[in-house]
Formats: structure tokens, C-alpha cells, sequence
């Protein structure tokens, strides 16, 4: 089994974001973007291009007239909404591998993903709670460590999770017994590799142990509530199932109650098919 | 003919070549209903307990919901001839986190709706594999009516 230290230098090889998306961070980061620099950043790669293109398109924005040219989707969405979309395009086709090691099909943990993502707006909706613009993108990534241990890094999770049924306790406290690090530290780290906002990696890091972050605590708390109602209902679920331990302090300080849980999943899964479909790319 | 059922969805049979299945059941709960003379089986996956969260939807989609859901489930069974007294009821899901605290219920909930409803329509639950933290997938096997629980990769009979 690899050590802590290994595990966190082969993070240096996982290569799966294009350059190019690196640098489109940066510059969608800056105070003044210059939108044709952008769009011509962005039409370097084809498959980003069509991606954002379809994106943009897709029947969730609702505009009115087809968008045809990157310049034209930059001015109609907006940056914000381009940053979401950007990344949605660059990590889908990574997400939606197939999770070697912890026995997931082709699709599922992307499906998870989305769901987080989607869960995370109708929760803060239904709390009317106004989170940040980059709530969806890090929801979405939640789980993106998980890539990382199972697919590029090709851990064997068997004994991680014969630890987490024998003992009954949470899946990511026991890969941190087995491998002294767990799929949201390795997320986190990645991340950091790949140059994505620091708030983002915050959410990464501690979506699993939300009392423990510093800052930002409110999306923090949305997104593990979020993560948790997704596993609820099965949307995606893999073999660690539901062997997780949510916060008590997240639910009181949210002011959750069954009826709410009730609420969001209704909506999660009335809507989830027409995201998944839209965020879907190859 | 493998014939898998969505989350809020139900699937009936009378087809021996027929395996009804459905997937990562997580806190929603499966039933089946199975009548071994007129060898009738369908399969249900519900997902939340009560229908009075979202009416409008329980119209168009009522096995969404274990109310609805289980309602028009048996009716339909008698609606291809199924017996009452007949009918074997087995029932999986309703799983939860590693929550000592029980913040979240609703797996327990849709379990304590099953049992009302099937108590309510003089139906007794022949077997369970219900609560604690598995992920399941339900079969029914039409040629047998045998119902199996699948769950980290090892499928048993209920």
C-alpha cells in the first residue's frame, strides 16, 4: 500500500486539466478580462470550444438566440457563469471514467458529482441562503480526490473499505488509517496543483469535516449537507454507500429539519437528469 | 428479460424470463410484491415517504413516493388478477449514514410508511433487510419469485 508521502508526490503526474484551462483560470481571476484574448485562449482547444458551445446552448441557460462563437457565449453568460462552465467542461470527461479500485461504473461518481453540485443551488435556495458563484464548481469537484486514489493512482480501496464496514465508521476516516491521508485531502492537494481558487480547495478539503474549516463556513456547511441529502438518494452512490458521519453542528447552525431534507431531494431529483444531460461532455 | 427500475419507478411482470432490478437503493426503500398462483411480481423504488411534500408531483409520478407509490403498485397487481391473499411483500432499503444522532430520517420514515400501509391492506412483510448504512440492489426473479439483496458485491435471498 502506498504511503501519505507517495500518494501525495504522484499527484505531481496526474496531468488531467489541459494547460490551457490554467491559464484561462488566471486570466478569468483578473480584475479587467479582455474578452477576446479569452475566447481566443478558450479556441486553442476544440474540445473546450464545443464544449462551451454546447454549454451554452444548452436549454439551462435558456437564451433566446444561438450562440455561435465563443466571444459571443463570453458576453451573453458572463464570467462567472463561464468559469462554471469551463470547468464543467474540463473535469467531466475525467469524472466520468470509470473509479478503478472502489467499484464504480463508468458515470456514477460524475452523476454524484452533479448531483452534489445541483443539490448545493437547491439547498441554499431553500434555506435562502445566497451563496457564492463558486459553490456550484466546487460542489462538483467534491470528489475528484477519489479520481485521483482510485483511477490515476490505482490504490486498492478493498481494505479501506472493509475497515470502514467491520468497524462502522466513516469511509474517510478509515483511508486516513490505511493510507494516512483521505480522498478529500488528496482532492484538495490536487487542486492546488491545478491553480483553482483557494476558496474552492477549502470546500475540497473539508467537505467531509466541516467544523474543522477556518473560513467560509457557511458553503462549507452547504456543500457537505449537499453531498450528504445526494448520498441519501442514491444518486450515484458507490461502495462506500452511505458510511458517513454528517455534523450535528452543520444541522443546527443551518437549522435543517426533515421536512427541508424532504424538500431539496424532491427538487434533486425532479431536476437532476436535465443537468446531468447538459453537463455531460466527451 | 432484465427489466431495472429507476429511482421512483415500478416495473410489473408476468414473464418467468423476467428479472426485476433495482439499483443503490441508499435510503430509499424497494418492495416487492409477488403472487405465486398467478405468478404476478413487480418491484417499486421509492424515495421519499409522503406524497404531501410535492402533490402536484405525485399525480404525474406517484412512485416517487411510498404512499402513492405502494398504492398504485397494488393496485395494479390486482388489476392483472393478483390475490391478496396471496401476495408475498418483501421489502429492502431505508438505509442510513453513521448517524448516531439521527439528523436524517427519511430511510427510517420510508420503512415506517411500507409497514403502516401493508398493515393497513392486511399484508404481512414476509422479509426485510432494512436500516444500517448499505448501499442494496433488489432483484425479483420472476421464474422462482425469489427476491435477493445484492450489497458489497455478495447477493443473498430475503
Amino acid at each position: 500500500m502506498k504511503t501519505r508521502d507517495e500518494i501525495i508526490s504522484s499527484l505531481d503526474h496526474i496531468t488531467a486539466i489541459p494547460a490551457s484551462i490554467t491559464k484561462i483560470q488566471r486570466m478569468l481571476g483578473q480584475k479587467e478580462i479582455d474578452f477576446q484574448e479569452l475566447a481566443r485562449l478558450i479556441e486553442y482547444d476544440p474540445n473546450l470550444t464545443a464544449n462551451v458551445l454546447r454549454l451554452s446552448n444548452s436549454a439551462y441557460f435558456g437564451f433566446k438566440y444561438e450562440v455561435n462563437t465563443v466571444h459571443q457565449a463570453l458576453i451573453r453568460i458572463g464570467t462567472n457563469k463561464i468559469y462554471d462552465i469551463v470547468i464543467a467542461a474540463a473535469v467531466s470527461p475525467v469524472m466520468n471514467k470509470p473509479l478503478k479500485g472502489y467499484d464504480l461504473p463508468k458515470g456514477k461518481l460524475w452523476e454524484h458529482s452533479v448531483g452534489v453540485a445541483l443539490a448545493s443551488e437547491i439547498l441554499s435556495e431553500e434555506l435562502d441562503i445566497s451563496v457564492p458563484d463558486y459553490t456550484f464548481t466546487a460542489a462538483l469537484l467534491v470528489d475528484i480526490g477519489k479520481i485521483a486514489l482510485g483511477t490515476f493512482i490505482e490504490i486498492d480501496a478493498k481494505p479501506i473499505m472493509r475497515l470502514a464496514y467491520e468497524q462502522q465508521i466513516p469511509f474517510d476516516i478509515a483511508e486516513r488509517r490505511i493510507l494516512g491521508i483521505d480522498h478529500a485531502e488528496v482532492g484538495a492537494i490536487l487542486l492546488e496543483k491545478w491553480h483553482l481558487p483557494k476558496e474552492i480547495i477549502n470546500i475540497e478539503r473539508w467537505h467531509h469535516q466541516p467544523d474543522r474549516t477556518e473560513e467560509d463556513r457557511m458553503v462549507v456547511d452547504i456543500v457537505h449537507i449537499a453531498d450528504i441529502l445526494t448520498m441519501i438518494a442514491g444518486i450515484g452512490g458507490g461502495q462506500d454507500g452511505l458510511n458517513y458521519r454528517p455534523s450535528k453542528k452543520v444541522s443546527e447552525r443551518l437549522g435543517l429539519t426533515t421536512k427541508i431534507h424532504e424538500r431539496v431531494i424532491n427538487k434533486l431529483i425532479s431536476k437532476i437528469q436535465q443537468v446531468y444531460d447538459m453537463l455531460t461532455l466527451n | 428479460m432484465i427489466k431495472t427500475v429507476d429511482i421512483s419507478d415500478m416495473k410489473i411482470s408476468e414473464d418467468e424470463k423476467d428479472i426485476l432490478v433495482t439499483y443503490s437503493l441508499g435510503s430509499c426503500v424497494g418492495i416487492t410484491l409477488y403472487d405465486p398462483v398467478t405468478k404476478i411480481g413487480s418491484l417499486i423504488h421509492c424515495m421519499l415517504p409522503l406524497s404531501r411534500v410535492d402533490r402536484e408531483k405525485a399525480k404525474k409520478n406517484p412512485f416517487m413516493f411510498v404512499d402513492t407509490g405502494l398504492s398504485q403498485q397494488l393496485q395494479e397487481m390486482y388489476n392483472r388478477g393478483a390475490r391478496k391473499k396471496n401476495i408475498i411483500a418483501k421489502v429492502a432499503g431505508g438505509a442510513k449514514l453513521l448517524d448516531k444522532k439521527n439528523l436524517f430520517r427519511i430511510g427510517e420514515r420510508n420503512y415506517t410508511v411500507v409497514r403502516k400501509l401493508l398493515w393497513k391492506n392486511d399484508i404481512l412483510i414476509k422479509a426485510q433487510d432494512v436500516g444500517e448504512s448499505k448501499s442494496r440492489t433488489v432483484r425479483l426473479y420472476m421464474d422462482t419469485g425469489i427476491t435477493t439483496v445484492r450489497y458489497r458485491g455478495e447477493e443473498v435471498e430475503l
